[in-house]
């Protein structure tokens, strides 16, 4: 098995500043960021540049403070201190979605106080259940087309459109090829590993990281999809992110064997495909409405809660644990009665409550390993 | 024949809203649905379709400054709700548990309408209520409102077909044609309540002011609840003929020796808003509006009903980009010859709250008049210190006047 191509992924989602500084400028490529989620990047990609997602950091608070209140919830104030302080000079443009209050603010108090050459604000629907998102969406992203062609100066053809659905095709394909893999040979790959390596490929040049994940992949033998490895208790997350990393290392340390997720920084971002038949930008525009549910965004009925729980029987979990994001409001309103429908349903469910710049988890790691211990007695 | 003795506008809102309330009430008995809806929200489609609309809010409202506040809110944190979600939403919830409202209560929706030009806190709340009542919710979804000609194009198109669809999901509920006629008369009484509410709002600008941001607190339920109906239009006819006659005739301010005039960021702290008052009086100083205040002063154009909803209830203050708001409170700021800005950061609120530091730097360095930041909550005396912010108040009344301002 290739470690080595493992362990450079891993290098990448610990730190891919510095590595990506020095690509970009062998590469002479643009860098554009998006904080989470949804933005289309094959058009960001078919523009010629290279799309980021950007994911806070851990790293303390300085600046964000004093233009967000304590009470926005640490992944905007933390994406936010990263522009201001730590990667200031990284990015040459910003493609911003907004799906809630702090979303929407953060789009003016950024273009305010960042520096940029470019600067967009995304708007997908807040409402999926309606014809009218699916025209609008098409609308904001042929917006957003027109925009990166006015900034680059070149037009986004048809053809260079395709070519980077395709590449971003296989890059899901691969990463949901490993996660099949990981759920029938636990052995294979911890739960950090994995969650590293999607997270990875939010931030690697997609044709280096195909190459990374073909080298991986291609390099396990069936000596290793054999050993079925004792991969623990079976759990499904779920959230928005899986901050701080350690928490993916408590986890593992706590055997617990994760076969699904509704993550943003998980399946939500490669569960689905684009069509490549078709009109590219209507086929992106599809995929949007192919993706699990996401907490901001109204749907039909309690789709949350109804998607957790196919995720649990699907996947044959035990329990699910829940990535409560302090302060985040949307997930705030979610949890009671999705707490509530669980237990109702027999699912234990474990709500993690974590902020970025967290340092002390030995409290977390207790509860987290109670929980497990109290899982495997059952 | 004696002529008759004009009613006093308190007593008619009051009896409007025992009416409006009664009526809700009865709904059930008179076979008519009733709609949840936002503060900002088309709710001519609704009167137009002869829906009763209820505004869990201003319920809220009720229960706030009926100081029902923390008892409500604990009562669902013990459900597992934080205590740092809008008051609004936790006073609401809590009512649902304890069944306590100081109107004895509001009806059960059968419909729920959640606008997010306002903020995007209300879809989740409603989402609960969904949860509970087993009712759909329906996002009214305006996209912000960004100062760009191709999105505003697009946004407005999307929200006029959001207009049809809501139309068409109100037939569905309630199995009747809608009547666009019915919908012109209606938007004809809003657009001239509207028109009316923003004259009452504006009397603030002559000096001495003859009404204070507390009149327009009080005064702004009618807009908020009845636009769209005569009574509403009748009702602020009669208040500004009322401050007119009374106050602005004989020059008498609502305060006796005015002299700052104050601008207030935010929603008001219910709780508390008499105390500030007569506290800022004691001291020459009168708060005069707000762009919250403002958030009702609609200007519809009846020739072009979906048109006209689609740009008014996107293009509210809270959901367009920081600059054009804070032009917006400029604009305030000169029409009413204000020289104080106090800034209240509102842990409720984080559609409001957010953005306001750089809002802040922005209307200062535009007016050059300093102002006054604290924070606390609308609605939930936990998180208000009285001392503290007492001391803050005196503290800015005392630089405003040392910096001579008049």
């Amino acid at each position: 098995m290739n470690r080595c191509a493992l362990e450079e992924l891993q290098s990448i989602a610990r730190d891919p500043y510095p590595l990506l500084r020095a690509w970009k400028k062998e590469a002479q490529r643009k860098i554009v960021g998006s904080t989470l989620t949804d933005v289309p990047e094959e058009l960001i990609h078919a523009a010629g540049m290279v799309p980021f997602t950007i994911v806070g950091t851990n790293k303390p608070l300085l600046r964000a403070s004093a233009h967000l209140p304590d009470n926005a919830c640490s992944q905007a104030r933390s994406d936010l201190e990263l522009v201001l302080t730590y990667q200031r000079d990284f990015f040459d443009g910003y493609v911003l979605p907004q799906v809630d209050d702090t979303s929407q603010h953060l789009c003016d108090i950024w273009r305010r106080n960042v520096p940029w050459d470019y600067f967009e604000s995304f708007l997908p629907p807040r409402q999926v259940d309606r014809p009218s998102a699916r025209e609008w969406l098409l609308d904001e992203t042929l917006r957003l087309k027109r925009s990166l062609e006015f900034f680059t100066g070149e037009e986004i053809s048809e053809e260079r459109l395709r070519e980077s659905i395709s590449l971003y095709n296989q890059n899901r394909q691969h990463m949901r090829k490993l996660y099949e893999m990981k759920r029938r040979s636990p052995g294979l790959i911890s739960n950090r590993e994995f969650f590293d390596i999607i997270k990875s490929s939010m931030w690697w040049p997609k044709e280096e990281h195909n190459r990374l994940l073909e080298r991986f992949i291609s390099s396990v033998d069936e000596t290793y999809l054999k050993d079925k490895g004792d991969g623990g208790i079976r759990v499904v997350l779920s959230g928005i992110v899986w901050e701080p990393p350690e928490i993916m290392d408590i986890i593992d340390q706590s055997g617990l064997q994760v076969v699904g997720d509704d993550l943003c920084v998980g399946w939500r971002y490669i569960g689905a495909d684009v069509e490549m038949d078709g009109d590219p930008l209507r086929s992106i525009v599809d995929r949007h409405f192919k993706k699990g549910p996401f907490t901001p965004i109204n749907d039909k009925g309690d789709r949350i809660f109804e998607n957790l729980l196919n995720l649990v029987r699907q996947n044959r979990a035990k329990a699910v644990i829940y990535f409560h994001i302090k302060f985040n409001e949307s997930q705030d309103y979610d949890l009671p009665d999705l707490v509530d429908n669980m237990e109702k349903e027999g699912i234990p469910i474990f709500v993690v409550e974590t902020e970025y710049q967290t340092t002390h988890l030995a409290g977390v790691r207790t509860r987290i390993q109670a929980f497990g211990e109290s899982l495997a007695q059952k | 024949m004696m002529a008759e003795k004009r009613p006093k506008a308190k007593d008619v809102m009051k009896q409007l809203t025992k009416d409006y309330y009664g009526g809700a009430l009865r709904a059930r008995e008179e076979n008519k649905f009733i709609a949840y809806t936002t503060a900002v929200s088309p709710v001519e489609l609704f009167y137009a379709h002869d829906i009763i609309p209820i505004y869990p809010e201003n319920h809220s409202v009720m229960c706030l400054t009926g100081r029902m506040m923390p008892r409500l809110s604990l009562e669902i944190e013990r459900r597992g709700y934080t205590s740092h979600l809008c008051a609004y939403a936790r006073s609401d919830l809590g009512y649902r548990e304890l069944g306590e409202s100081p109107i004895g209560g509001i009806p059960d929706p059968d419909f729920l309408l959640a606008c997010n030009a306002q903020c995007f806190t209300l879809t989740k709340w409603f989402q609960v209520l969904s949860r509970r009542y087993g009712v759909p919710v329906f996002v009214f979804d305006t996209p912000q409102y960004i100062r760009k000609d191709e999105a505003r194009r697009n946004i407005i198109k999307y929200v006029e077909q959001q207009l049809s669809e809501m139309i068409k999901a109100l037939e569905e509920l309630t199995g009747r044609k809608f009547d666009y006629d019915r919908l012109k008369e209606v938007l004809g009484y809003s657009a001239e309540a509207s028109r009316l509410y923003k004259e009452f709002l504006d009397l603030a600008s002559i000096k001495p002011s003859p009404i204070s941001i507390f009149d327009a607190l009080i005064h702004m339920a009618i807009t908020v609840y009845l636009r769209g109906t005569k009574e509403a239009v009748d009702y602020y006819r009669l208040l500004i003929e009322e401050i007119k006659e009374e106050k602005v005739s004989k020059g008498i301010g609502v305060i006796p020796d005015e002299r700052f005039r104050l601008y207030w960021e935010n929603l008001p702290i219910w709780f508390k808003f008499r105390d500030h008052s007569e506290f800022l009086a004691a001291h020459n100083a009168v708060i005069l509006t707000s762009l919250y205040a403002h958030a009702w002063s609609y200007v519809f154009d009846v020739s072009d009903p979906m048109r006209t909803l689609a740009e008014n209830y996107t293009s509210v203050f809270s959901n367009v980009e920081l600059e054009e708001r804070a032009e917006r409170a400029i604009a305030l700021f000169r029409q009413y010859s204000l020289n104080g800005n106090i800034m209240f950061l509102n842990r409720s609120c984080k559609a409001v709250t957010f953005g306001v530091f750089e809002l802040k730097d922005m209307i200062t360095e535009e007016t050059g008049i300093p102002a006054l930041v604290f924070e606390s909550d609308m609605g939930d005396p936990r998180f208000y210190s009285e001392v503290q912010i007492r001391t803050r108040l005196e503290a800015y009344l005392e630089t405003l006047d040392r910096l001579g301002v008049s």
